[in-house]
């Protein structure tokens, strides 16, 4: 069982060859999902390493289960509850840990040491900005304005009326930009990336 | 502070500052890596899925004969074996026995069929008695 290039079959054709173990629809399923997935973990945990086994975790979770996915068209926000869930059952179990706060990727690009320590501080910075947003905005604000996605597709995907998305969207950028906005740290990335 | 957005409606300013957030930024490969990692996890069960996709209505009867048959077989043996070993009956013997005779059955005196089995000149001399 295979795709052609140009056919992009939706949710719910793939999750239902994910079903009868076709791997190639699994592989789209989490090329299409993984940043979000991933989005809504950070937006709980508020760190990247558990983030990304609270995501990974979902997604194989969410091929155990794939038969009680009753409407397969709405995948995604089966799959966000499932990645909200693990989160906070990690974020439950897990003892705060002190020394994880840079993702081990982003040292794995070898940057020299000032480098290292800029993008330590501005993930501190942010970190603590977010932290500062309740759980539903941070997950609003990022799904939107990092993963690009839509107000209905996330009030169809979080189950909130899209007015309330707006809402959440809009006093989470106020308070990001509020927090972030004067950082020496962030402006100079900012000007760099022009 | 007037809002800048994209043609998505992405808040620029904001999106820049998340961007940090994303692990591909310093790590290209990040999401290649991270769906490897999801797929190879998934193997054993993608395998066993396909295992059960694979099964057609006859494979299932064949798999659950298999273990039918053998159990009825032994339950079978096992019912033989109990009825060859069990005592002989002891209580009342049943005895072939005809409807008539059932019908009778604990009546101590002749029954009418039994009063009716004289002979027939008895019969006629009785009739003949009956009219003079």
């Amino acid at each position: 069982m295979s795709f052609s290039s140009t056919e992009t079959p939706g949710d719910g054709e793939l999750v239902r060859r994910a079903r009868r173990g076709d791997e190639r629809a699994l592989g789209l399923l989490v090329q299409k999902y993984q940043r979000a997935a991933y989005a809504v973990a950070y937006s709980v945990t508020g760190r990247h390493e558990d983030s990304e086994d609270a995501a990974q975790e979902a997604f194989l979770v969410a091929l155990e289960r794939l038969d009680e996915c009753r409407n397969p068209e709405r995948f995604a926000g089966w799959l966000m509850t499932i990645v909200r869930n693990r989160s906070r059952n990690l974020v439950r179990r897990e003892v705060l840990r002190e020394t994880d706060q840079v993702p081990v990727s982003a040292s794995s690009g070898t940057p020299g040491p000032d480098k290292e320590a800029e993008l330590s501080e501005l993930h501190d910075v942010l970190r603590q900005a977010l932290g500062a947003l309740p759980e539903v905005q941070r997950q609003v604000v990022l799904l939107h304005d990092l993963e690009g996605w839509k107000h209905r597709e996330i009030a169809d995907r979080i189950g909130l009326p899209s007015g309330t998305v707006r809402s959440h969207l809009h006093f989470a950028r106020r308070a990001l930009r509020d927090a972030l906005g004067g950082h020496e740290a962030i402006e100079d990335r900012r000007r760099r990336e022009g | 502070m007037k809002d800048d957005l994209d043609r998505e409606g992405r808040d620029m300013e904001v999106a820049s500052y998340l961007s940090l957030l994303d692990p591909a930024s310093s790590d290209p490969n990040y999401w290649m890596r991270f769906q490897s990692r999801v797929l190879r996890d998934a193997a054993p069960e993608l395998a066993r899925r396909r295992v059960m996709a694979d099964l057609t209505v006859g494979d299932v009867l064949t798999a659950w004969s298999r273990t039918l048959v053998p159990a009825a077989v032994l339950a079978a043996a096992m019912a033989g074996l109990i009825a060859v070993r069990s005592p002989a009956v002891s209580g009342p013997v049943a005895v072939e026995m005809g409807v008539e005779e059932l019908l009778v059955l604990g009546i101590d005196d002749d029954p009418i069929p039994v009063a009716l089995e004289s002979d027939e000149s008895a019969a006629t001399l009785a009739f003949a008695g009956d009219r003079f």
